[in-house]
């Protein structure tokens, strides 16, 4: 238990510094903005407290945000990201798993896909929206969002099998 | 009654999380303007000790290019000043007559002073670009002070921290510059439409004026940058919201991607041209 929450800490901060000094200063074409950031919100047992996830998916959102100088952006999509989880979650894995079951592509390959794929997509939709909100184009906003989306769940994929892959003979 | 204590007490997660959302959008509302949070940006003391030290390193990486371009730039003085030289020597060489009364003031008023900053952080990767330069109000900047690069035109000084400052660069949608061609003096705006970091669009400038592909793109009637100050070059007429003016693609001189160096820029008579132009308004 108290060893799960240490793991979360570790990685929330990973992910941080991740976004903020590596993935947010490539821009493919100019266009795909690779976001990692929400894989710790994927990655949280099933059973987490909603006050736990809603809090630290804003909190996450906000330290992006004051990094990245876009005050309130990243930190409003991430809360209603966290909000949806729950109903999300609901809709892709068995009600019967237990409450520390933590998806993943190697525990749950089909489910956790389809998940990560919504979760993402509703995520860059909101954030992209919020941030062009007056905003010029609606065909680029679009093209952004899609290549960005493409980009990122690729990435988590990655992400996920990179570090569990080293780590499956412990967990399991 | 129960059953609505249960009803809020099952769904208060919502509530929380809807507080949050509109916490979030006062944010992105609020400081949606020139003026902010120097708590909530990249001027705040952590974050711009953060980029500092990352900066440090990454910086070297790009030595190679700057040291090529200072070396460029060296010659370029070096080959200016040779050959005012040799004008020099041939002007007093020559038996003229020189008149007194008409000597220029060698020393002159300086009008701009500059004053070198480092970049520590920049954001372009979405269309809200910022960047965070090493100075701040202790090292006498402040805002809506111009910033250029060796090359061009950079933005201005949005907010300012005692050590850090935070600039609103030309590929940003807030930012705009009246701006002419190097060969008239109709002069029209330069903004940015959010497609391209190394394009900026030049507007409103008349139908009938004539322009090649290349031609420079200077600065104007602007309060904040010298006249003349380079913002880019012409590379190709874009679309035009008006049928009676032009829209044009700029080629920007600065280039974003390995910006290190740039210059603020102090106007000394920023003060005394602001309280006379005041005066008027009363």
């Amino acid at each position: 238990m108290k060893i799960s929450y240490l793991y979360e800490i570790v990685l929330f901060v990973l992910l941080i510094l991740l976004q903020v000094l590596l993935l947010n200063r490539l821009s493919l074409f100019g266009i795909a903005t690779p976001v990692l950031y929400l894989y710790f919100l994927l990655k949280l047992p099933i059973g987490r407290n909603l006050f736990y996830v809603i809090i630290s998916g804003f909190l996450l959102g906000l330290i992006i945000d004051v990094f990245l100088n876009t005050p309130g952006m990243n930190a409003a999509a991430t809360t209603i990201v966290a909000a949806c989880r729950k109903p999300l979650l609901n809709l892709f894995f068995e009600k019967e798993e237990y409450d520390e079951f933590v998806p993943g592509i190697y525990t749950a390959t089909g489910p956790f896909i389809r998940f990560t794929i919504l979760m993402v997509l509703l995520h860059l939709t909101l954030l992209f929206f919020i941030e062009s909100f007056t905003l010029f184009n609606l065909p680029a906003t679009l093209l952004r969002i899609a290549a960005s989306s493409v980009i990122s769940i690729l990435l988590i994929f990655a992400f996920d099998s990179f570090i569990f892959k080293r780590k499956r003979g412990e967990q399991v | 009654m129960r059953n609505l204590f249960n009803f809020i007490l099952r769904n208060s997660h919502w509530l929380v999380a809807i507080l949050l959302v509109a916490f979030s959008f006062y944010l992105v509302f609020a400081h949606n303007s020139y003026q902010r949070s120097v708590y909530l940006t990249s001027a705040n003391s952590v974050t711009g000790w953060f980029y500092t030290t990352t900066n440090n390193i990454t910086s070297f990486f790009l030595l190679k290019k700057n040291n090529a371009d200072l070396l460029e730039r060296n010659a370029e003085l070096e080959e200016r000043f040779h050959t005012l030289r040799v004008f020099l020597d041939s002007l007093i060489n020559t038996d003229s007559v020189v008149v007194e009364a008409f000597a220029l003031d060698s020393v002159g008023i300086q009008h701009f002073d500059f004053i070198p900053a480092g970049v520590v952080n920049m954001s372009f990767s979405g269309v809200n670009n910022f960047i965070t330069l090493d100075k701040g109000a202790a090292h006498g900047i402040k805002r809506d002070m111009g910033v250029i690069s060796q090359q061009g035109v950079v933005g201005v000084v949005a907010s300012v921290s005692p050590n850090f400052s935070v600039v609103i660069p030309i590929i940003n949608p807030k930012f705009r510059l009246s701006a002419r061609l190097r060969n008239s003096e109709n002069y029209g705006s330069v903004s940015w439409d959010g497609s391209n970091i190394r394009r900026a669009q030049l507007q409103d400038l008349p139908k009938h004026e004539v322009f090649h592909e290349g031609d420079t793109v200077l600065t104007s009637f602007s309060r904040i940058f010298p006249k003349n100050t380079i913002i880019g070059f012409v590379s190709d007429t874009g679309k035009s919201v008006d049928d009676n003016f032009n829209t044009f693609n700029v080629q920007l001189a600065t280039d974003f991607y390995t910006l290190q160096d740039v210059l603020v820029i102090n106007d000394r008579f920023y003060d005394e041209q602001q309280t006379l132009e005041e005066t008027l308004q009363q």
